[in-house]
């Protein structure tokens, strides 16, 4: 997970709290009822992914660091 | 100078035809406003109800748990069928027997989980142009924004054939029961007639993909009940959640959508000759006119929200329209921009009961206006229309939309 990184667009989460059940290891209900990122490596790179699939808003974006690829969300979904 | 008023009468013609302009005057004089006609509070500012629809700890959506507490055993008695069917809408379900229901179905309601449809949609779209270009003048609501949904969610749940004329009108008779009606003597009985037929109606199709099981979302929900994570109750209620709340609010959010093009024929140009806009025009058609204006929630403890002091048992009337429209939030909100970004709104609330047919939603209405713009001029208003709107504090509702329907001329 060395190259990965994960961020929560605040403009796009509403809070739904879906990362949150499905990854609780990774992400944690910030003082606004948004989500945030409590521990990047508290799962695996699969289940991330799918976790980001699960967010309504797209909010949530992984990428590869080191190559600047954008494993999600595909550009087709970004609203 | 001119008093304001604050009317409490949230059934007012006024409010109903116009209530961004109600919200409007309300938040301007009190963001959460105490409203003693309906014994409730009634929140209008942007920062309050995200607050509020953030955070289910406090504030509660148990809806019939509430209501039997205000109802005599009689009354309770008398709107049984609702109460078989609504106490098991995860809709109206607190944490924890919400969140395994929402889990289960997300999975079948994300965005790219929803993409699977978007050609089937597109073929629905176009088909219903090529009708509604061949008459010319047409009933909007009817002839255009009613085909879809509908089709989608029957092909959802695995059953395309059912009958959705019948379908419609008992969701309108159960809608009855929402409405806050409370100049219809009959409303209760009228939605248990549409409960009861709904049941009636979906009952046999979930014995028959019990035996027969496919890929729709009723074997999935069958699956989960065999493997002991929910109830025989819940696919049930589930199956009517689905079917009553999957086609009226996108319906609705179609000719509310075109409505606003009719009043901003200058963004439908923009948007003609920008389609790659898409998303973000229909997200700022739902914060502009968005097909649902408001939800309730019941304060679970004493609550700060705001400057106000909520007390344990109050309810309130989240106003997602009011939210919408502050300007606190959003530049000059009373403008259709559809280039605005962010757009964080409210249409589909926010917390853990956000839309679970949110993308879906999306996605029809994405298809609707590709397939409008691609085709079709700004529709006209048939000259002395009178715009009507369904008497509810929930639903944003045309009941009618005539329009001309004239061909692009490329
Ligand atoms: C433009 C169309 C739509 C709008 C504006 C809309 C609006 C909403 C809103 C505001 C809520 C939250 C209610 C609350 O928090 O009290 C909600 C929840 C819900 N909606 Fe929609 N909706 C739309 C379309 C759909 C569709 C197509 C479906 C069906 C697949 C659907 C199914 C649901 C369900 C099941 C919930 C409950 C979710 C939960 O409790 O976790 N909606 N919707
Ligand atoms: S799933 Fe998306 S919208 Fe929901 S809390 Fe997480 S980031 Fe926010």
């Amino acid at each position: 997970m060395e190259n990965i990184k994960v961020s929560v667009d605040l403009n796009k989460c509403v809070g739904s709290q879906l990362c949150i059940m499905f990854s609780p290891t990774v992400f944690e209900r910030d003082g606004n009822g948004q989500s945030k990122i409590v521990n990047r490596n508290g799962a695996n790179l699969a289940e991330i992914l799918s976790t980001a699939e699960q967010c309504p808003q797209c909010a949530i974006k992984v990428e590869n660091t080191q190559t600047g690829e954008v494993l999600f969300p595909p550009p087709e979904l970004a609203f | 100078m001119e008093t304001i008023s604050l009317n409490d009468d949230l059934m007012a013609p006024n409010v109903i035809s116009d209530p961004h302009g109600y919200y409007r005057t309300l938040r301007e004089a009190e963001p959460i406003h105490w409203n003693a006609r309906w014994g409730g509070w009634v929140l209008t500012g942007y920062n309050e109800v995200v607050e509020v629809l953030r955070d289910s700890l406090n504030f509660s959506s148990d809806r019939m748990g509430f209501l039997a507490q205000e109802l005599t055993q009689e009354e309770q008695e008398s709107i049984a069928p609702i109460f078989k069917i609504l106490s098991y809408w995860m809709v109206f379900r607190d944490p924890p027997e919400h969140t395994a229901l929402r889990m289960l179905l997300n999975k079948h309601f994300t965005p790219i989980a929803i993409e699977r449809y978007r050609p089937m949609v597109r073929k629905i779209v176009q088909k219903t142009l090529d009708k509604v270009l061949a008459k010319g003048k047409i009933d909007f609501v009817k002839d255009f924004a009613y085909e879809v949904p509908m089709t989608v969610i029957l092909e959802l749940i695995g059953a395309p054939d059912l009958d959705t004329e019948k379908i419609k009108e008992w969701s309108e008779k159960l809608g009855v029961f929402f409405f806050i009606k409370a100049d219809e003597p009959r409303r209760r009985e009228i939605a248990c007639e549409g409960i009861n037929a709904l049941v009636d109606y979906i009952t046999p199709l979930i014995e028959q993909k019990r035996e027969r099981p496919g890929i729709d979302l009723i074997s999935l929900l069958l699956s989960a009940e065999e493997a002991g994570s929910i109830t025989a109750n819940d696919v049930l209620a589930t199956c009517v959640l689905l079917v009553f709340g999957g086609h009226e609010t996108t319906m609705n959010l179609i000719a509310n959508g075109t409505m606003a093009f009719i009043n901003h024929p200058d963004q439908w140009d923009k948007f003609q000759q920008k389609p790659e806009l898409l998303k973000k025009a229909v997200e700022e058609l739902l914060r502009y006119d968005g097909s649902v204006k408001s939800t309730v929630r019941w304060a679970k403890e004493d609550t700060q929200v705001g400057n106000t002091l909520i007390k344990k048992g109050d309810r309130l009337l989240v106003s997602l329209s009011g939210a919408n429209r502050d300007p606190h939030q959003f530049t000059d909100p009373n403008g259709l921009d559809i280039e605005r970004n962010p757009n964080l709104h409210v249409a589909f609330a926010h917390g853990i009961h956000v839309c679970l047919g949110a993308s879906l939603a999306r996605m029809e209405v994405e298809e609707a206006f590709a397939g409008l713009i691609s085709r079709i001029q700004c529709p006209e208003l048939v000259e002395g229309a009178q715009l009507e709107y369904y008497p509810s504090v929930v639903h944003r509702a045309i009941k009618e939309l005539p329009v001309y329907i004239k061909p692009l001329i490329k």
